[in-house]
């Protein structure tokens, strides 16, 4: 119980603060990233399959991102985006921007949720955290080659979810 | 989707990886955890335990040896006091009874067999029509996609024309002022020459 509870304040100092952006990534609000990372290191002190593991940063960032689509699945109500949160690209930072910003992300997010779990790891780490083909196909289990596919092929299908919202809101339109 | 959709999906999505918490939300995200690690952490189990569950496992053995001890004596009792049988009556009074029992359990068999196989049978054609119904709708529903798909990006083509109209227009309109503005100021520069010009000969 003492080396496991040590194994995970060690993986707190080593991967806390880029599993931290990365629940603010999915989330888009700090307090739900930090109530997250609070339920993902008790989900990880009680997960066998996290003791047996072998790449232990990689399970932790398998299951955060399992968690923090799970809450948008869960609270699908209209999400706040506090201006703190987020960098934003744009020079043009009026109100009626940052709306649009927000409600594209918060589409795009819900769209990637709705990926099934793999396709979603793989866009996560590839297109949110910007990682190489090499470090997902480590994390992953795979190799490069299959990873580069799997993340292809995670576009197209986001890409098809994406056109099938704007058909039906065409729909409602019409 | 076109590939203008697929640049704004990569838009939106490097957006997505710019975004960086504050380190103060860090921080006290890290904080929360460790409490809840520290306040999760289990008592380690005491030696006292694992001695109770070695006693429990002697009395086990114990009871488990006794009746073994006691199975034992009671087959060889019974074996040193039976009465001797006569092996062929008792055949003979067996035989049809088994026969009878036999025939009766094969029948049944059978009979059970049947309906196992008409329900066997019953239940692949219930499930290769669903399949064949699962297949149609997924087929149709398809078509109707690519459809629905090809209205909206002709839609999308006319909206797109008539937001092309409307800013030539626009600049049109944009030229004309300027024209006005240009011949408005060329008039009164005219106007005060012709005014000096007047007052001039007035004075002369």
């Amino acid at each position: 119980m003492q080396k496991r509870h040590k194994e995970l304040l060690e993986l707190l100092d080593r991967s806390g603060a880029s599993l931290y952006t990365l629940l603010t990534r999915l989330t888009l609000r700090e307090d739900i990233a930090e109530e997250l990372m609070q339920e993902l290191f008790i989900k990880l002190s009680n997960s066998r399959g996290f003791r047996k593991c072998t790449s232990r940063d990689a399970y932790a960032r398998k299951a955060a991102i399992n968690l923090a689509f799970d809450w948008r699945r869960k609270l699908r109500q209209k999400l706040q985006f506090p201006s703190e949160v987020c960098e934003l690209v744009s020079n043009d930072a009026s109100p009626l921007s940052k709306l649009i910003q927000t409600e594209e992300l918060e589409e795009i997010l819900d769209a990637i949720g709705r990926l099934n779990r793999l396709w979603r790891q793989a866009l996560v780490m590839r297109y949110i955290q910007q990682q190489s083909y090499d470090d997902i196909a480590e994390q992953m289990e795979k190799t490069p080659h299959h990873a580069r596919a799997l993340c292809s092929k995670a576009l197209n299908r986001l890409r098809d979810v994406l056109g099938a919202n704007q058909k039906n809101t065409t729909e409602k339109e019409i | 989707m076109s590939e203008k959709d697929e640049q704004q999906i990569r838009y939106r999505l490097k957006v997505l990886s710019q975004i960086e918490p504050s380190s103060e939300g860090l921080a006290r995200a890290k904080e929360r955890v460790r409490d809840a690690l520290s306040n999760t952490e289990e008592r380690p189990k005491g030696s006292r335990t694992r001695i109770r569950q070695v006693v429990c496992n002697i009395q086990t053995l114990k009871t488990a040896a006794a009746a073994v001890l006691l199975i034992g004596l009671g087959f060889i009792a019974g074996r040193l006091f039976v009465p001797a049988v006569d092996t062929e009556e008792l055949q003979a009074t067996l035989e049809p009874a088994i026969r009878q029992r036999l025939q009766e359990q094969w029948r049944q068999v059978y009979a059970t067999g049947f309906t196992q196989i008409k329900n066997e049978l019953a239940q692949q054609i219930s499930r290769d029509l669903t399949e064949f119904a699962e297949q149609t709708l997924a087929a149709s529903s398809t078509m109707t996609d690519q459809r629905l798909n090809e209205l909206v990006q002709l839609i999308e083509a006319a909206r797109a024309k008539d937001r092309q109209w409307i800013a030539a227009a626009l600049e049109q309109i944009e030229l004309n002022r300027r024209q006005d503005n240009t011949r408005l100021g060329n008039g009164l520069v005219t106007l005060a020459a012709r005014t000096n010009d007047l007052r001039r000969i007035e004075e002369n």
